[in-house]
């Protein structure tokens, strides 16, 4: 009995040895595992009509602004990212030549970079600007600094005209689309 | 034993083991034993997707196109990854010595069950990111579903022979939940499209929740540098809550056997109807709420007098107000996978009238009656499991051949979701009162077990007893 006990448990412990194969695995791969997602966001919205463009007095600049932006330099952001592209759109259906400067600015607000947009009056098409970062593009340094972005818009017209369009304003929009390395 | 499909243990009555999975199974012993700790093991992985052998073969492909054509691009939300093991610290059985139709069995044991459903967007959403070509898509948040834990289980059981024709049985349980996780109720969306003034809107709408329970006890142990002792705290943690210290719960198992012809018998058993209520140790997060991003907005002149330099903090304040990622403690209930087995069972081959001490045997022993003894049986079983996300089934063909008082042999083929090909082979041995048995499935598998999608093995040993001795 205790043979025939012996034998059966050696018998499956065979039949599992010989059939019991697997092809060669290469656990290694894992680090070879690329990930990069393409992350899209609406970043800054500006919109003003001309009644209010027409009530700036200051060195015609009828909007300044500085604000913290830490989006970019967010340790998580700056470390894995690869490039990337900001748009900027700008639509004017004002009657006046404006200009609007986007600064990108480090902690101590000195500027790293900007970008100027020169907006003629209406009737005019709505201007698309890609700014591509990274390779082949400005450097990832210029946003993986920057803690303030200030906006500056300013009336390169007269003080008095309003465009014959219905609710005339200039408007931009920007959004960034960043390639990342999670992996 | 309860936690995965046991096709070949169940109504196989040789094995004292099979009363785990239907207490009302035609048991044949005067009383048994297993081996501590050693009397029934078993474990299982599945995955109904990819295998490792897709992703990790030495095949010279590159590893990330791998993933995407053979993981992204193929797998669904139904798909899962999971894994169930256990190990019986003790089993006991024994006849009642008043009333020797009843059987009463015994003992304890441990069981670790996870299952994790492919989370395929929230996966595409961070293998491909929201923009591109997937801006306008909708990424549902409801594809993390996932749920785990490990208990010990102490049962105790009766089996009564009502009638020449039926038998039926019972166990109670005690749960003691050493840790257990859940995120299975799990809803909301997220997405980019146009934007209505930007560029580009973000919407999430999230109603999400990981609950866990007897979790942070361990990581508190793991994560205290100060300790030098911090082995001998996991393992005295442990100890406390595999022996009724942890989170607390209460279930039921049913069966029956009935034969409607001599040759011919249907079973079912319906096991771990229970719960567990997870009151201490708890930490439990959720992600609540909805929000619309168009990124910083000024209107002008409106805003004039709103802007100020922390407009871009204001805006993720705001957001994380709207989608709050919060924990509390909140104890809860969580429920046990119940399982569900059928079986039908048609005996035929050589009769022979059996005798009292023999293994194998078809009617309880000590009933005093004598029936003839088939050598083979055919006949098919049906195998339900309550999943996360619905009802696991698997039907299952046997074909079981005795082969003298010492040696029964089942095999069987099984379709499920993890396998089509899945065909299995049980030996039971009984070397006087020594009982080994060992349960394989899945068997063709086995010429690559790196590509198979599901392997389960168990075993044991045990002492049993046909007669008072």
């Amino acid at each position: 009995m205790q043979r025939l006990f012996f034998n059966c448990f050696l018998a499956f412990n065979c039949l599992f040895a010989f059939f019991g194969c697997s092809e060669e695995q290469n656990f290694d791969q894992f680090d070879d595992l690329s990930v990069t997602p393409l992350v899209a966001s609406s970043i800054f919205y500006l919109e003003s009509d001309e009644q209010f463009i027409n009530t700036a007095t200051t060195l015609n600049a009828f909007y300044t602004e500085t604000f913290n932006f830490d989006a970019f330099n967010e340790q998580f952001v700056a470390e894995r990212l690869i490039e990337g592209t900001i748009t900027y759109e700008i639509e004017n259906t004002t009657s006046k030549r404006l200009n609007i400067l986007v600064e990108f600015l480090d902690e101590t607000e000195a500027t790293l970079d900007f970008e100027l947009f020169e907006v003629e009056p209406a009737p005019s098409e709505i201007q698309t600007i890609e700014v591509p970062y990274g390779p082949g593009g400005k450097s990832l340094d210029i946003l993986a600094t920057t803690s303030n972005i200030r906006v500056t818009g300013n009336n390169l017209g007269d003080n008095t005209s309003v465009s014959s369009n219905e609710e005339p304003k200039v408007i931009m929009r920007s959004a960034a689309e960043f390639l990342f390395r999670l992996k | 034993m309860h936690a995965q499909n046991k096709q070949l243990l169940y109504d196989f009555y040789e094995i004292p083991q099979s009363l785990m999975v239907n207490p009302g199974v035609k048991a044949t012993e005067k009383w048994h034993t297993g081996i501590p700790v050693i009397s029934g093991l078993s474990f299982q992985a599945g995955t109904s997707g990819v295998t490792v052998n897709d992703l990790f073969a030495n095949d010279g492909i590159d590893f990330t196109t791998k993933v995407r054509e053979r993981l992204l691009d193929v797998m669904n939300r139904k798909d899962d990854f999971s894994t169930t093991s256990q190990i019986e610290g003790f089993n006991v059985g024994f006849r009642g010595r008043n009333r020797p139709d009843d059987y009463y069995s015994f003992g304890m044991y441990g069981e670790t069950d996870i299952i994790v459903y492919w989370p395929r967007d929230l996966a595409i959403l961070a293998f491909e990111g929201n923009g591109g070509a997937n801006i306008g898509r909708s990424f549902d948040l409801g594809d993390l579903s996932l749920r785990g834990e490990m208990v010990s289980v102490f049962h105790f059981g009766v089996n009564r022979k009502i009638s020449n024709t039926l038998t039926v049985g019972a166990r109670a349980k005690i749960y003691s939940s050493i840790f257990q996780f859940r995120s299975t109720k799990n809803s909301g969306s997220f997405s980019t499209t146009e934007g209505q003034n930007n560029i580009y809107t973000n919407s999430i709408v999230a109603d999400m929740e990981l609950q866990t329970s007897g979790i942070d006890g361990f990581l508190d142990i793991i994560d205290d540098d100060t300790s030098g002792s911090r082995r001998e705290r996991l393992e005295r943690l442990f100890t406390k809550k595999v022996l009724f210290g942890g989170n607390l719960g209460l279930g039921f198992d049913l069966g029956f056997t009935h034969d409607l012809n001599p040759q011919t018998t249907i079973t079912g058993s319906l096991l771990d109807v229970g719960f567990i209520y997870n009151s201490k140790d708890i930490r439990n997060f959720t992600l609540n709420g909805s929000a619309t991003n168009e990124g910083v907005s000024i209107v002008l002149p409106d805003d004039i007098s709103n802007t100020g330099t922390d407009i871009w903090q204001d805006l993720v304040d705001e957001i994380e107000e709207s989608v709050p990622f919060d924990e509390n403690e909140s104890s809860y209930i969580s429920f046990r996978p119940v399982k569900a087995y059928g079986s039908i069972r048609y005996n035929f081959g050589e009769g022979k009238t059996r005798t009292r001490n023999c293994g194998g045997c078809l009617v309880n022993s000590e009933s005093g009656q004598s029936e003839d003894f088939y050598r083979n049986s055919v006949g098919g079983q049906l195998f339900l499991l309550k999943r996360p996300r619905g009802i696991q089934g698997a039907l299952t063909g046997f074909y079981q051949r005795r082969l003298g008082r010492s040696l029964a042999l089942k095999t069987t083929y099984t379709v499920d979701k993890y396998s089509f090909s899945n065909v299995g082979l049980g030996l039971n041995l009984q070397a006087g009162p020594v009982n080994f048995y060992v349960l394989a499935d899945n068997l063709l598998a086995y010429r690559n077990i790196a590509d198979s999608h599901y392997a389960s093995l168990q075993f044991g040993f045990n002492i049993i007893s046909w007669n008072g001795n």
